[in-house]
């Protein structure tokens, strides 16, 4: 978990969004006219008509008076109907959370990543039930109860009743999470012994590409036969090199780089000698190749931290003489820094993959790294008020419930197999055509690159499929993507939360599905009667 | 009758249908009712359990969509909130919340109106006042009794000093005490120019300070008039008199004939709105279907039966 997810695309983001919701709309736009000129002919038009001026209406004079007065009556009720008693559940963990993590381990970072893995999932996992029934159960409750009637007849519209709920939500999840997660922090700073073990390593992540032992370019370096193909091997004592090419965009005095190997032997030697690594500085466009002074010993299982100063001095081969170059000048081409890493003891090999070597920047403070994940948690809760907000506007509590968890559970774990059926990565392209397709060839006994013969059925067959892929694409898209909102682990490893890979689409997630969902509830509550459903 | 001024209400072949989750019809629970109701009179709705009394009320609120028919209140749709500003309503039962004290309920549904904070603490506290519930403004609703609960209902409908106020069963649950609180208030609000409608099964109190009156009976419309004229009875009368002796009867019964008049009745006297009521309810079970008669009296033609009229 510390490789630089892809950055995210804010306006390719906007593009799919905007064409979600524009599908959405003129599903649910179609529906409407169908039924309401079928059900009563012309005039249904006009009451549809007149539905969206309303509609537009009522937005345009949203108040935020009222909207106010709403979620603080919210705030309210969930104090009263006591759903702070989820502290004494936070409280009591606590109280014996120490007993079972203590004394885990000696080695540095492991104690912070028991404790903080603990408290931010202690965090999320009591504050997101909680608010989840919440908020799935207020607003039926409110119908039930018709002490909504009487809100109603007041000049409120019902998107400020929509609006007012899941302000009122996210203020008690806003609170619950403060209180907690800054016990957690504190607490956490007392377990952990040594301070300096809280660390927020800002990484700068790099390609990685192989030679292999005839210095010949591949992309991946040798499998050992490990189960998780993560880690390619080079070699040790051949040309096998892993070639890693850095984005530089600041430039201190001295470069960190930190690198995490893994050492596969094939002879056992000297258990006590470690094995040994070449890290070298390489100008591709001049030829320039800089060996950094020392070779390094790796320790297995921890971190190798080498440091790269701004000016280097280097022995020239064929002149013998000292010659002096700058990183930053002579290395550095079109902002990208090359280092070759080799491994230089003989039929030993070294393994990596991408997460495992990084130009270390400036540290940020633990709080910080902390404090993100924290406030990814707190959008994560966001989310979920306002879908259970939304889907208790058409369905009871427990449905709704029910609904919004089935919804998280899916954009949690199924974005993956979604995008796999919908073809959308071209080197994992499914054979055999969609559903219907794959039918056909089932029945008919044909193998899946066999094309269909021509006609009419194909073609039906084909149009269906394309209809259901379709289909596949909107839920995919109305489904949040929820892995984006996983940052504990980054912090529990020690690293930043990453602005461009994580916090950026969580915040983007979050708020595209405000409009929508404001929407989906103002009119699940306008056009039926309110009546004890 | 002051058909002239404007009509506050106008209500034209409300109909309502209540349907089930499937559409399919459950209850026609008003049928094609047509009414005005003027500015500045207090409008009794009466009919006994089920008539559609509470129905109608929805209806004018938008709380309930109607299936036919077309409502003018305010000057505005029903499905308009903005008319929402100028009225106040009190429910059947006080849906309230019940985790709010009596300050925090008219407090919030004061914010739900643009009223300037310190207007909207001074109507809060005058309002707790005058529904006698000073001594229990800290408490939760939650532990108010039926009479308390009303009493904060009635103030939560009056916070935004509306125009138009829609009672239902405003005196339900209320002491002696306070029924007569309440008289005087709607009284009050009439003096101040004010239109009230209200429903109530207490035929006394409504013929006391209802200007005019509907009889609904299964959703229909009954009877509509002032309350004057639906009671005057100019051919008849009523002696009242201490309690008299079985002789005494047959005297009076025989100076009576000496006089050429009969006797109708002879009864302990009750009030005549209930009279009426009465007789509205038996001939419209007797006759079902028969549509709006003033004062009560069946028309001579023969009723039209309506296909759908459901006899009860
Ligand atoms: N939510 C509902 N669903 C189905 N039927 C309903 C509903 N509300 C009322 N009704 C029916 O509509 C009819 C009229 O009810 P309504 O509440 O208007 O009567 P009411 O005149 O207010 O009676 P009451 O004097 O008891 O308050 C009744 O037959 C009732 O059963
Ligand atoms: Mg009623």
């Amino acid at each position: 978990m510390t490789i630089q997810p892809a950055d995210f695309d804010l306006a390719a983001g906007l593009l799919q969004w905007g064409k979600a919701m524009l599908s959405v709309i003129s599903i649910f736009l179609g529906v409407a006219l169908v039924a309401a000129v079928t059900a009563s002919g012309k005039k249904g038009l006009f009451t549809v008509l007149d539905g969206l001026i309303r509609t537009v209406r009522d937005f345009a004079s949203l108040s935020p008076r009222r909207v106010l007065a709403i979620s603080r009556l919210t705030f309210k009720e969930a104090v009263r109907r006591k759903a702070l008693l989820v502290f004494v559940v936070f409280a009591v963990l606590f109280m014996f959370a120490s007993w079972f993590l203590t004394g885990e381990s000696h080695r540095p970072g492991a104690q912070m990543k028991v404790y903080v893995t603990f408290v931010l999932t202690a965090v999320s996992w009591l504050v997101l039930p909680v608010m989840l029934l919440l908020s799935c159960w207020g607003l039926p409750e409110d119908i039930r109860l018709r002490s909504l009637h009487t809100v109603v007849t007041k000049p409120v519209r019902r998107n400020e009743v929509v609006l007012g709920r899941i302000l009122g939500f996210s203020a008690v999840g806003t609170l619950i999470l403060v209180v907690m997660s800054v016990t957690g922090f504190v607490w956490v700073q007392r377990q952990v012994s040594d301070e300096t073990d809280l660390t927020c390593r800002v990484p700068v992540y790099g390609e990685l590409s192989f030679l292999d032992r005839l210095g010949v370019p591949t992309e991946k370096g040798v499998n050992v036969g490990d189960i998780i193909e993560t880690r390619s091997f080079i070699e040790g004592g051949t040309n096998a090199t892993a070639i890693w090419k850095f984005p530089i965009a600041s430039q201190p005095d001295e470069l960190r780089l930190e690198s995490r190997f893994e050492a596969f032997r094939t002879w056992k030697g000297d258990m006590e000698q470690t094995l040994r690594v070449q890290f070298s500085l390489v100008n591709e466009a001049t030829g320039l190749k800089v060996p950094l002074p020392n070779t390094v010993n790796i320790a297995e299982f921890s971190t190798n931290e080498v440091i790269v100063n701004k000016t280097l001095t280097y022995k020239d081969n064929i002149t013998g003489k000292d010659v002096t170059v700058d990183v930053y000048q002579d290395l550095t081409t079109d902002g990208t820094l090359q280092i070759h890493v080799q491994c230089l003891d003989r039929n030993q090999y070294l393994g990596m993959s991408q997460g495992d070597f990084f130009i270390r920047l400036a540290d940020r403070s633990f709080a910080t790294g902390y404090f993100k994940a924290v406030a990814g948690i707190w959008l994560l809760i966001m989310l979920v008020v306002i879908l259970s907000v939304t889907a208790s506007c058409f369905v009871k509590g427990p449905v709704a419930s029910l609904l919004v968890f089935s919804l998280i559970i899916i954009g949690q774990f199924f974005h993956p197999f979604m995008a796999k059926i919908l073809n959308e990565n071209p080197e994992e392209k499914l054979k055999g055509g969609g559903t219907f397709e794959s039918i056909y060839r089932l029945v008919r006994h044909m193998n899946e690159t066999t094309a269909l013969p021509e006609g009419f059925l194909t073609n039906t067959i084909k149009a269906v499929d394309g209809a259901l892929v379709n289909c596949l694409w909107l839920v995919q898209h109305i489904i949040p993507d929820l892995s984006t909102f996983k940052m504990a682990p980054y912090v529990a490893s020690g690293f930043d939360i990453p602005w461009n890979g994580s916090m950026l689409p969580a915040i983007v997630i979050t708020l595209g599905y405000v409009i929508p969902c404001l929407l989906i509830g103002y009119f699940s509550l306008s056009l039926r009667e309110l009546e004890a459903k | 009758m002051s058909n002239e001024t404007e009509a506050v209400i106008q209500i034209r072949n409300l109909s309502k249908v209540y349907r089930d989750f499937w559409g399919r019809k459950k209850v026609q629970a008003l049928k094609s009712l047509s009414l005005d109701i003027h500015k500045g009179e207090v409008f009794g709705l009466l009919g006994p359990n089920g008539s559609g009394k509470t129905t109608t009320m929805k209806l004018l609120l938008g709380l309930l969509f109607a299936t036919e028919g077309e409502i003018k209140i305010l000057g505005k749709p029903a499905s308009d909130v903005s008319k929402n500003e100028r009225i106040g309503y009190l429910p059947e039962e006080s849906y309230l919340y019940r985790f709010l004290n009596a300050e925090e309920t008219l407090d919030f549904y004061g914010r739900l109106f643009d009223i300037p904070a310190a207007e909207r603490r001074k109507r809060t506290d005058d309002l707790i006042k005058m529904v006698d519930l000073d001594h229990a403004r800290r408490r939760q609703l939650k532990e108010y009794s039926k009479g308390m609960t009303r009493r904060i209902g009635l103030a939560q409908a009056l916070i935004n000093n509306p125009d138009l106020v829609l009672l239902d069963e405003p005196t339900s649950g209320l002491d002696p005490l306070g029924t007569r609180d309440m008289k005087n208030l709607i009284r009050k609000l009439r003096d101040e120019g004010k239109t009230v409608v209200m429903c109530s099964h207490l035929l006394a109190d409504v013929q006391d300070i209802c200007d005019r009156i509907a009889i609904l009976h299964a959703g229909e419309l009954k009877v509509l008039g002032s309350v004057e004229e639906l009671l005057k009875k100019e051919n008849s009368t009523q002696i009242l008199t201490s309690k008299l002796s079985p002789e005494a009867v047959n005297d009076v019964k025989a100076v009576l004939e000496k006089h050429n008049a009969t006797i109708e009745s002879i009864d302990h006297p009750t009030s005549s709105l209930e009279d009426l009521f009465h007789r509205t309810v038996e001939r419209s079970i007797e006759r079902p279907g028969e549509r709006f008669v003033p004062s009560g009296e069946p028309k001579n033609e023969p009723a039209e039966e309506t296909a759908e009229a459901e006899s009860t």
